[in-house]
Parts: C-alpha cells; sequence; structure tokens
C-alpha cells in the first residue's frame, strides 16, 4: 500500500494542529486507487502486483474534541454527519494531533477506529498521527508523522509520501498525481482552459503538433515514392550500362581473335608462352572469381610459388598493352573483398599471379571457390552483398559479380595479359586498397 | 520523580486526581510503595506559560512486572476524561463498558482517576488470564485456583509474550498468601522507619516454560513481617516439586509460614511467661527486664557476702532445659540458681 498526500493539505493539517492548544482530530478525505502492474520477465511469463494508493486530497479538522463520540468512546452518527454532511463519501481515514506521546494508537482511539470503519464502511480506513516532540528547553521541535491502517494485521505502518518535500535540487519539481479537489480551482481553471485546450480537453498545442507531424509524414511518404522512381530509372540505366559493357567485351573479344589470327597467320610456330598464358587463365579467371578473401594465399597449384612481381610485369608488358591504361578493364576485375572475410585482404591479386605459375591446379572444370576458410561459396552472396557499401570511384557496384560468374562461363579464353594488368601491386599480403580504393 | 515535584508541575485543575493517584495510590496485591508518575509533559503550546502538564507515564505494580502505562489529559478541557497507551501491551483492548468510572467520568472527584486505574488492572488481569489459554497447563493451575476461595481473589497473572524462536511461553502468578500476621506482637512490627503498611506475603510463582520442568517460586514479605520472622534468611520455603502443581504447593507454603508465624508467637510467650516467673521469684533482685521482648534480664544475687549480677539473655525461644527450670524454680535457692545458670549459659 503506498499513501500520498499533496503538500498543501498536508501543510493546512499542520497549520491547524499546531495552532490549536491541545489535542486536536479530523478527518482525511480523499480517494483510494488500485494499480496493477504487470511485469513481464524472462524467468516468468507475468507477474502482477496490486497496489493501493491511498490518496489524501483533504480534510475535515473538528472544532473540538468528543465532537463526534462520548466518553465510553461511542460514536454518535449524527454528530458525525453534521460534521461530514456531504462530505462523508470521501472519508478515507481520520486523523489525530498529539503533543509529546508515543507514536502508538491509544485506546480510545482504537475504539473509535473500529467505529468508523463499520459505520463508514471503509474497510482499510487509515489513521494518521501526529505527534509533535519538544526537547525540554524547547529549542528543538520535531513534527512526526505516521500512518496506520489498524485493520490489518501486519504491516500496520504505512509510509506517506509528500512530492516535492526534500531535496529538489537534484530531482526535478514533479507534478503531484493527488489532484486538486479545491471548487476556487476548478472555475478558474475552466473559465481560462479554452485558451489552452479544445473542445475535446486536449490540450491545443498537442494538436499542433500532430497536426506537423502529419504534415512530415506525408512529405516522407512522397519522398519514398520519389525514390522508388528513381531507383527504377537507375535500374533501366544500369541495365543498359551493363549490356553496353557485355558488348564491348564482346568486340573486344572480337578484335583479340582477329589479331591473334592476324598473328598467327603472321607466324606460324606455336608459341607456347602465349598458350601458356593462356591456358592458365582460364583457371586463373575461375580461381580469381571464386577469391573470396583467402586469408593465406591460396595457391590452386601445391606447386605454388607466387611469381615474382618482375614476371609478372612482363607478362604483363608482353601482352596487351592497350589495354593497361584502360579504366574499363580494371572494371572488369572484382574489388578487393573485405567483407565476409576475417580480416583479410582480397584473393585477386594472387589469383591473378597464381594465374602466370607454370601449374595451375584446377582444372576449368572445377571452379575454385574456396577462400581458403573453409567457407563455402556462399561467401559469394555475402560478398555481393556487402559490395553496396564500398565506395569505389568507377561506377563498379555489387552487380559486377554477379557479372563477374556469369562471365566465367562466357570468358574462359580471355587472356592474361587482360587478366593481369592492374594487379599486380595487390600481391602483398595486405591487399592494396589504394588499387581499388577501398578495404571494407 | 517525588511525587511533590509532579504535583507542582501538573496543570492546577488535574492536579487533584494526581494527587490521590500518587499520595494514596495502592493499586494490587502489592501495595507497599504508590504508584510512580514520571515523564510529565505537556499537551499545550510551548508559549503556554506553567504549570501546564497534562499527561504523564505511570508506574503499576503487577505480578512482579511494573507496567508503564501512558495516561493522556489536555489541559485545556480538564473535565474530559483521559486516553490510555498501554504501552507493550498493544493487544489490551478493555471493553468500556466494563470501566464504569470512564463510562461516567467525574473529573470533579478526586478519586476518578484511582478507580479507573483499578478497573483498567482488573481488565488486564482478564486479558492475561485470556492469554494463558495458550498452555494447557498453565491455564490449569490456574482454573485449579480459582475453584480455591483463599486464592481467586487475590491472584495475579502475568502471562509473558510467547518467544517466538524457541516457542517458550512464560507466566507468573502472584498469589497473596491466606496467612493471619494479626497476633503477631507488636513489639516486632513496630521495628521500621517507613509507614509499613498492611501486612502482606506475596508467593511469585514463574513459570519458564510451559510445561512447568522450571519452575521458580520465590516468597515476598512486607518489611515488618520479614523482619518479625528474623530476616530474609529466617524463610526458606522448599523448591517447586517437579511435576508438581500450585494447588498443592501453595497451601504448603502457607502453612509453613503460619507455622512459623505461630512459632514466634509462642516463643514470644513463653519468653513473657519466663522473665514473668523470674521476676515472681527474685522481684527484689530484679535489676532491668526488657519489658517489651522480654529478651533480657538482669538479676542482682548475693552469696555469702558475694554480689554479682546475673545478665541472662533469650534470644527468641525459650528452651527444654530453661522450661524445666521453670518447673523448679520455687524450689530453687539463689545460689544453686545462680550456679544452674552459670553452667547453663556456656
Amino acid at each position: 500500500m503506498a499513501a500520498s498526500i499533496s503538500g498543501y493539505t498536508f501543510s493546512s493539517v499542520c497549520y491547524h494542529s499546531a495552532n490549536s492548544n491541545s489535542d486536536h482530530e479530523g478527518f482525511l478525505l480523499g480517494e483510494v486507487r488500485h494499480e496493477e502492474t504487470v511485469s513481464i520477465s524472462d524467468t516468468q511469463i507475468s507477474s502482477s502486483e496490486l497496489l493501493q494508493v491511498v490518496e489524501v486530497h483533504n480534510h475535515e479538522p473538528c472544532a473540538q474534541l468528543f465532537s463526534f463520540y462520548d466518553y465510553a468512546g461511542q460514536v454518535n452518527e449524527e454528530s458525525l454527519n453534521r460534521i461530514l454532511k456531504d462530505r462523508r463519501k470521501n472519508v478515507i481515514g481520520w486523523y489525530r494531533f498529539r503533543r509529546n506521546t508515543q507514536q502508538q494508537m491509544s485506546f480510545r482511539e482504537q475504539i473509535i477506529h473500529k467505529q468508523l470503519t463499520q459505520l463508514l464502511g471503509v474497510p482499510d480506513l487509515v489513521f494518521l498521527l501526529f505527534s509533535f516532540i519538544s526537547t525540554a528547553n524547547n529549542s528543538t521541535h520535531a513534527l512526526e508523522y505516521v500512518l496506520f491502517r489498524p485493520n490489518r494485521r501486519y504491516n500496520q505502518r504505512v509510509t506517506l509520501s509528500i512530492p516535492n518535500l526534500g531535496n529538489t535540487s537534484q530531482q526535478e519539481y514533479k507534478v503531484s498525481s493527488v489532484p486538486n479537489t479545491s471548487l476556487n480551482y476548478a472555475k478558474v481553471i475552466k473559465e481560462h482552459g479554452a485558451e489552452f485546450f479544445d473542445k475535446d480537453g486536449v490540450m491545443k498545442d498537442i494538436r499542433t503538433i500532430f497536426q506537423v507531424y502529419g504534415a512530415l509524414q506525408d512529405k516522407v511518404q512522397s519522398v519514398c515514392g520519389e525514390v522508388e522512381q528513381s531507383e527504377r530509372v537507375k535500374e533501366k540505366v544500369q541495365e543498359e550500362v551493363n549490356k553496353l559493357k557485355q558488348q564491348i567485351v564482346l568486340r573486344k573479344r572480337k578484335t583479340t581473335d582477329e589479331e591473334r589470327r592476324l598473328q598467327e597467320a603472321q607466324n606460324p610456330e606455336p608459341r607456347l608462352t602465349p598458350e601458356e598464358n593462356t591456358e592458365p587463365p582460364e583457371t586463373s579467371l575461375l580461381s580469381r572469381v571464386a577469391f573470396h578473401t583467402p586469408s593465406t594465399p591460396e595457391r590452386p597449384g601445391p606447386s605454388a610459388n607466387p611469381p615474382a612481381y618482375a614476371d609478372l610485369l612482363s607478362l604483363q608488358n608482353d601482352s596487351l598493352l592497350p589495354f593497361s591504361s584502360s579504366p574499363t578493364s580494371a572494371a572488369l576485375l572484382p574489388r578487393p573483398q573485405a567483407v565476409g572475410s576475417p580480416g583479410h585482404p582480397s584473393p585477386s591479386p594472387l589469383g591473378l599471379g597464381l594465374s602466370a605459375g607454370p601449374n595451375p591446379a584446377p582444372s576449368p572444370g572445377t571452379p575454385y571457390l574456396g577462400n581458403g576458410d573453409g567457407s563455402s561459396s556462399d561467401s559469394l552472396d555475402r560478398q555481393a552483398a556487402g559490395q553496396e557499401d564500398d565506395e569505389e570511384d568507377d561506377d563498379d557496384d555489387s552487380s559486377e559479380y554477379e557479372n563477374l560468374v556469369s562471365e566465367v562461363g562466357q570468358l574462359p579464353p580471355v587472356s592474361a595479359s587482360v587478366l593481369l594488368q592492374g594487379r599486380p601491386a595487390a600481391l602483398s599480403p595486405d591487399g592494396d586498397a589504394s588499387v581499388r580504393g577501398s578495404q571494407t | 520523580m517525588s511525587p511533590e515535584v509532579a504535583l507542582n508541575r501538573i496543570s492546577p485543575e488535574l492536579r487533584p486526581l494526581l494527587c490521590s493517584v500518587v499520595r494514596n495510590g495502592r493499586v494490587g496485591l502489592d501495595s507497599t510503595n504508590c504508584l510512580r508518575v514520571t515523564d510529565l509533559k505537556t499537551g499545550c503550546t510551548s508559549l503556554t506559560p506553567g504549570p501546564c502538564c497534562d499527561r504523564f507515564k505511570l508506574h503499576i505494580p503487577y505480578a512482579g512486572e511494573t507496567l508503564k502505562w501512558d495516561i493522556i489529559f489536555n489541559a485545556r478541557d480538564p473535565e474530559l476524561p483521559p486516553d490510555f497507551i498501554f504501552g507493550e501491551d498493544a493487544e489490551f483492548l478493555p471493553e468500556p463498558s466494563e470501566l464504569p468510572h470512564l463510562v461516567q467520568w467525574d473529573a470533579g472527584d478526586p478519586e476518578c482517576l484511582l478507580q479507573l486505574v483499578k478497573e483498567l488492572i482488573q481488565q488486564y488481569h482478564q486479558y492475561q488470564c485470556q492469554r494463558l489459554r495458550e498452555s494447557s497447563r498453565l491455564l490449569f493451575e490456574y482454573d485449579s485456583l480459582l475453584e480455591d476461595p483463599n486464592y481467586s481473589r487475590s491472584m495475579e497473572i502475568y502471562a509473558g509474550h510467547k518467544n517466538s524462536w524457541t516457542g517458550e511461553f512464560s507466566a507468573r502468578f502472584l498469589l497473596k498468601l491466606p496467612v493471619d500476621f494479626s497476633n503477631i506482637p507488636v513489639y516486632l512490627l513496630k521495628d521500621t522507619t517507613l509507614d509499613p503498611g498492611e501486612d502482606v506475603a506475596l508467593l511469585s510463582v514463574s513459570f519458564e516454560d510451559a510445561e512447568a520442568t522450571q519452575v521458580f517460586p520465590k516468597l515476598y514479605l512486607s518489611p515488618s513481617i520479614e523482619h518479625a520472622l528474623g530476616g530474609s534468611s529466617a524463610l526458606h520455603i522448599p523448591a517447586f516439586p517437579s511435576g508438581g502443581c500450585l494447588i498443592d504447593y501453595v497451601p504448603q507454603v502457607c502453612q509453613l509460614l503460619t507455622n512459623k508465624v505461630q512459632y514466634v508467637i509462642q516463643g514470644y510467650h513463653k519468653r513473657r511467661e519466663y522473665i514473668a516467673a523470674f521476676l515472681s521469684h527474685f522481684g527484689m533482685g530484679v535489676v532491668e527486664y526488657d519489658a517489651e521482648g522480654f529478651t533480657k534480664l538482669t538479676l542482682l544475687l548475693m552469696w555469702k557476702d558475694f554480689c554479682f549480677l546475673v545478665h541472662g539473655l533469650c534470644k527468641r525461644l525459650v528452651s527444654k532445659k530453661l522450661a524445666k527450670l521453670l518447673n523448679l524454680l520455687p524450689s530453687l535457692d539463689q545460689l544453686s540458681l545462680a550456679k544452674y545458670i552459670l553452667s547453663q549459659s556456656n
């Protein structure tokens, strides 16, 4: 049970009491609320606590002692009605003020309390006892107050809380839950309330704020629509771009094929190195595509010896020089993918480097999709998903991967030079973020 | 706080009521001392000029305990009856209809408060007897005593609180023993500095547990009786027999006390006879004798020009030898008597 009394009621009771030259008594008016708190925690489904809250709104002092009871402590109902009049139904308790006595209910108080409980029909009638203790030399006076509920057998004392009575320097000024039931107050509020409240009793400010909120929401909704549309347009444009890229690639292939035929026509000797270079590119392309940032440089071949930088350069220099400077070719290469990897650099350069080795282990038929961690091919999806937040200067985006994967089947004969260019610097274990712009 | 101080500080309208309490207030079986008043406080504002005290604590002896009850008046309305706080006995709630002096409170009657307190004590006694119900053994003791008319009226019972840890329940019975002290010679009684009050012997029996395995009896005598019987060491009561009950034990103690009283009375009479016999025989030779207690006698005797004084001291009782002497007195002459007394006094 909790009890609260407003500060002004409490001070009014104290004022009446302290100014009386004898014991003083009166009635407490208010209401009793029942609060149920349902708490849900992990350990149990729900637990509900029922709390009875007693609120004291007002008090009715008695003018003199023995005004509604006689010497034997017998309560006279007529006198009671005369004192309370129509406030009888609001009575939730009574109080007594005694100086220099113990904080205990006296004999007569107990007898009266029992009768009041029955007469007023309040089963949990409370009794507020004030005692005023003064030291012998009247230097210190203490006003003590205790709220009893004598009809209970245990826990008879209830703490009475007075909002904002205490140290408010560190706390905010609280709005009391105890309402003000004064008639004058209600009148004034009614008169001037129209300026603040609308016809439903809701504060006008609240309505305006809600309107602002509504407007903002509408705006956001319309912007959403616009964003959706622009996204669709962007998608279309992207598709077109991809198509164009494919066409470029095809054209390049055509031109390279033509050139090769021309060369072959000119040089009938078989050239191993270019073939060697071309063969592994198939596998190396696969391994490259499957790169997924292996933690350790997984060599496709057991005899993996990372080729020297010079070799790569020489390879690069040998072939397809005109492509080395083209930025679009760089766009073909997969971006370094740190997302999904345990902080390891992109494998793409390794794949590239390895492709220059003599024995590329994985056969073209078996795409090397492992990334060295033991994780499986779902890393592809991971990368594809994670690519979106990579800031790229060029217009690569996540869809590039998917394109590349699909390109695997399409581009097996791509030349090593195409693959190699732009990637040699990425051999360092940390990955060269500068090459691709980011290492997420 | 002495009664005078209390009477000075209390509000003038309430003074007569308090006067009868502190001066003549004797409540209960143990009435050797008057009721005591402490913690005199006021219910008026501190600006009220004194004396204006109207509330105090009253100490009431009951069944070997001292009850401390708060009595609350209002100096502003002295005609109103007081309120009470019964100290630790928070559950004691007497029925107002059983307190006629509360219902018809008359502030003009100085005895009203005292009578009200007596009525409250009666109700308190009833309340304690009710509490004995927690132990069937003790209830049995109480009921058996109640049936005996000797003790039913003069009993005070204090039922202690049940010890919640051990479940032990203790009680104390205070009984006034119906022993007649009226025949005790006056001289024995008057040797006390204070007003002795009523002569009373109280037997207090403490039951430390509900099964009556630990019982401690104690006998309280009013000072004059104690002196008459020869001091606190003179009387030893028997221990409470284990398995016994009060209805058997109390008459035992009563009898013991009665016997002792008889013993004292008899001794007194015997000594008086003894001295009287000496006086009648040696009437001229008596120098002095204790005319009240008959404990001392001095004779001046002469034999062949040899004069000597014989001091006789008779403590309490006359022994058999001296009784024999009394029978032989008429036939003895002075010398043989002197020789005999000398030989006997060693």
